[in-house]
């Protein structure tokens, strides 16, 4: 059935990018200089939010909302589409500086003076710790496991305690955070949503409602939800920035499929658009009129076929490296239009530790049949390889079973539900031959590494680390890195991991993918973040003297 | 009378309840695995048990199926995986867009099929006929999928007579959006009603009584509104009735591509997000929904046509 739907979908995009000879912007920008104030910007999503809860609270499409709704003691600079890697530095939001301790365990904060919630009351140092204790002790929270470091949460998680041991209000501007042992990228974890300031009374009170009802401090409020439908977001006046934001409000449509959302952004109805249906970003790609106001930028991901090492025949590293070298990844960029980058690894351009040095697996289909001869498959092998059911996935699986069909790998393609399939792939006894892909919750090379290649997620079901990937020497020098304070040296460790990684190819590497939005040329001062994807902060628009949209001059 | 119609209502509930298990021994036996679905792909395997355990997915299916008939029987339909909002909650939202729908849909079949209907027999192999086939074929074998596909092209981007998609907000907005998915969902529908009637009027019109009325002098309007048509409402009746109830669990495809808030667009992703008690929560509101229309229907065949007999 969904399969119908997309596809009606996508015959409506095809046709709207070919379908008549005047489709550039209906509007131009007022011209103005300096960003202003006011005005209200509509967007759409293509799912619904089901929760604000920032306990519970996720998923990608959500995180747009809980990062709106609720500011955290560190958090992001603005991203620049000129500096590879900008806005994934750490700046002080509700904390205005900190300390830390030479042993690396203790994080002491100190609060920005007089920051308030969004409903006038003060901020303290004992909301912090409330909302933390509240995220350890929420039993559907996914968040805990991201505060293990921190002394004491252990036993909150397992109600052994009431409160957290390793948090502590000094006072009302002063949070004391004790780790149990040292982590470097501790300090992302404090610019996650979960990780921000709860009152109590309120939180008790809201009860169940606290789903739609939240109280917090980020630079927007909730004005009103119609669940399912529209979602309507005001700037919040007592944010801590007063400069911030500069939009009045933001419209928010739920659940536009993609294709609809393209041609209500064509007919003025939506100011911002992403995931644009392929052929329309190929067709925009081609016009002059519409190019600069589509705003790519490297987001914090990374796509790759994930191989079972411990089954035959990815015991044998020559298999995996030939299939490394048989892929066609010009092939695979091509597919989606331009927007992904060829990887080399698991970490994404721009984002520390990454060696941006290493070239990725180069196209070379007899070098891949070397390496299969030496390991004992001449004449290639049959394999089964899951992937997801959607258009895309389908797709490049489509490919890459023609570039593996030249080496002789006789690729049989098997379509999951993304349910089934994320059921299927951590399980030791499931299919040994799958699409993967990391989004980072945290722009710390640990988030992607820890996680995926240490021996230590490796679980019978749902395993974090699939590939069932163990290397001894690689889990110390993974530790390592997460201990070592001095940030050369971490870098060049993380360096190392990724060449033992890109050796020993427990994935195909293929690509990361780019996040593509395009937006009215009114719009100004926008550029998707690396991490939060669609922040609005300082986003203005450019518009007629009487806030209304100015249509593009006669040519 | 009444003890038909309370033997019906005891039939009903056991189908409801035989659709309702029968839902949730399939979802509980697909290899998909909820809370996965619920927490993504960066959830930590003890996280996966704690959220089990919240829900009773840590026990086996006959544990499972204790927890949910005990949830069931006191009436309450559990929360939703995905959102932790009530079920009975969600689908109390989601059902007046969903009946707008379905009526708006009904009302476009009645009354362009049912006239359609009648022209196509009263001008039986001429040009309206010929016309009145030509549309119906169309109507019916044109999937929904790509009739909306067409009037969203059409009339929502490339004339900008109507939204895109959406709810609208306010009674005249709302009818603004209403149209082209009410069109959409009707275009089978008004192909189908008018061919029934068709068939109908066909027959009736050669009736006897018919040609009794025509021979007393009384005029062809009068012949065919007041004797004819009457009597070709009656499976008009049952057809209308079954529609409603099918349509009240939701118009999957068309609430899709309209984005409309209804039934159909939540369970279909709630299919994808594994959201069991959402699911079987829609799965038994229309399962009500129609074993109630069949129920209806009979009754008031009963009280139209006094030669069926309850028993």
């Amino acid at each position: 059935m969904s399969a119908v739907i997309r596809s009606a979908l996508a015959a409506l995009s095809l046709l709207a990018a070919c379908g008549s000879s005047d489709r550039g912007p209906h509007y131009r920008a007022a011209g103005a200089t300096t960003p202003h104030r006011g005005g209200t910007l509509h967007w759409s999503m293509v799912q619904q939010v089901r929760t604000l809860d920032p306990a519970i609270a996720y998923d990608e499409i959500t995180a747009y909302f809980t990062h709106a709704l609720f500011d955290t003691l560190v958090g992001y600079a603005g991203s620049d589409p000129a500096r590879p890697g900008s806005g994934l530095e750490l700046v002080p939001h509700l904390a205005e500086s900190w300390t830390i301790s030479d042993d690396h365990l203790v994080y002491t904060f100190t609060l920005r003076p007089g920051i308030t919630f969004s409903d006038g009351q003060p901020v303290v140092a004992g909301d912090f710790v409330y909302g933390l204790e509240r995220v350890l002790a929420t039993a559907e929270s996914p968040f805990p496991a991201f505060l293990d470091d921190v002394a004491g949460a252990k036993d909150v998680v397992d109600h052994k305690a009431a409160h957290c041991a390793g948090l502590r209000a000094i006072d009302d501007r002063h949070l004391e955070i004790r780790l149990s042992r040292p982590y470097a990228g501790f300090l992302y974890i404090l610019a996650m949503s979960f990780a921000t300031p709860q009152k109590q009374a309120w939180v008790q009170a809201a009860g169940d409602q606290l789903r739609r009802k939240v109280l917090g401090t980020g630079p927007w409020i909730v004005e009103s939800w119609d669940e399912g439908q529209r979602l309507e977001l005001a700037r919040n006046p007592r944010y801590w920035d007063p400069t911030r934001p500069l939009l009045d409000r933001q419209i928010v449509l739920e659940n536009i499929p993609g294709d609809t959302a393209y041609l209500m952004f064509e007919a003025g109805d939506l100011d911002v658009v992403d995931r644009l249906p392929a052929p329309v970003y190929t067709w925009i790609q081609t016009r002059d009129d519409w190019r600069p106001f589509v705003h790519a930028s490297s987001a914090m991901n990374v796509y790759g076929e994930r191989m079972n090492v411990r089954k035959k025949p990815f015991d044998d590293v020559r298999v995996r490296r030939a299939l490394n070298y048989a892929l066609n990844k010009e092939h695979v960029v091509r597919l989606l239009s331009g927007g992904a980058t060829p990887s080399h690894g698991l970490l994404p351009p721009g984002l520390f530790g990454r060696d941006e040095t290493l070239a990725p697996y180069p196209y070379d289909p007899a070098k891949a049949k070397a390496l299969l001869a030496e390991a004992g498959y001449p004449d290639g092998f049959d394999i089964e390889y899951v992937t997801i059911k959607d258009d895309t996935s389908e797709k490049l699986a489509a490919s890459m079973q023609a570039d593996l069909a030249v080496v002789g790998v006789r690729m049989k393609i098997t379509l999951m539900s993304f349910a089934t399939y994320l059921s299927a792939v951590g399980r030791e006894d499931g299919p040994s031959f799958s699409y993967s892909a990391w989004f980072a919750d945290f722009p710390d090379p640990s988030n992607f590494i820890d996680t995926r290649f240490h021996s230590r997620q490796i679980a019978k079901e749902n395993s974090n680390n699939d590939s069932f990937y163990a290397n001894p020497a690689l889990d110390q020098l993974i530790d390592a890195a997460r201990l070592e304070g001095d940030a050369t040296r971490r870098a060049a460790m993380y360096r190392q991991i990724e060449r033992v990684l890109y050796d020993d190819a427990p994935w195909i590497w293929n690509y990361h993918r780019k996040f593509i939005e395009v937006t009215q040329p009114y719009v100004q001062g926008y550029q998707p973040h690396p991490v939060w994807v669609r922040a609005y902060e300082d986003a203005w628009l450019d518009l007629g003297p009487d806030g209304e949209r100015l249509p593009k001059e006669a040519p | 009378m009444i003890r038909f119609v309370l033997r019906r209502l005891v039939w009903s509930a056991l189908v409801v309840w035989f659709v309702v298990s029968a839902t949730f021994a399939m979802l509980t036996i697909i290899p998909a695995d909820p809370v996965r679905a619920l927490l993504g792909p960066h959830a930590t395997p003890k996280t996966i048990e704690r959220v089990r355990e919240r829900y009773c997915l840590d026990e086996d299916l006959i544990g499972q199926y204790g927890c949910f008939v005990g949830r069931i029987a006191t009436g309450d339909l559990g929360e939703s995986f995905r959102s932790k909002r009530p079920v009975a909650a969600i689908i109390a939202d989601r059902v007046w867009p969903t009946t707008q729908l379905a009526l708006a849909a009904i009302f476009l079949q009645l009354v362009i099929g049912v006239p359609l209907g009648i022209l196509a027999a009263i001008r039986r192999n001429r040009a309206p006929d010929y016309l009145a086939n030509v549309g119906a074929l169309i109507g019916q074998s044109a999937p929904t999928f790509f009739i909306g596909t067409l009037l969203v092209y059409l009339f929502g981007f490339r004339f900008g007579w109507f939204p895109v998609s959406g709810y609208g907000t306010g009674f005249w907005d709302r009818l603004h959006h209403l149209i082209l998915p009410a069109t959409t969902l009707a275009a089978v529908g008004v192909a189908y009603y008018s061919r029934v009637v068709r068939s109908e009027m066909i027959e009736i019109l050669g009736e006897d009584y018919v040609r009794t009325a025509r021979a007393k002098g009384l005029g062809e309007r009068a012949v065919v509104g007041r004797h004819a048509l009457r009597n070709a409402l009656g499976p008009l009746v049952t057809l209308v009735g079954l529609d409603l109830g099918v349509l009240m669990g939701g118009a999957v495809v068309t609430e899709s591509i309209f984005a409309w808030p209804g039934l159909g667009r939540e369970v279909l992703q709630a299919i994808f997000e594994v959201d069991i008690p959402l699911i079987i929560g829609v799965v038994m509101f229309t399962a009500i929904a129609i074993v109630l229309a069949n129920l209806v229907v009979d009754l008031v065949q009963a009280w139209l046509d006094p030669r069926i007999r309850i028993s």
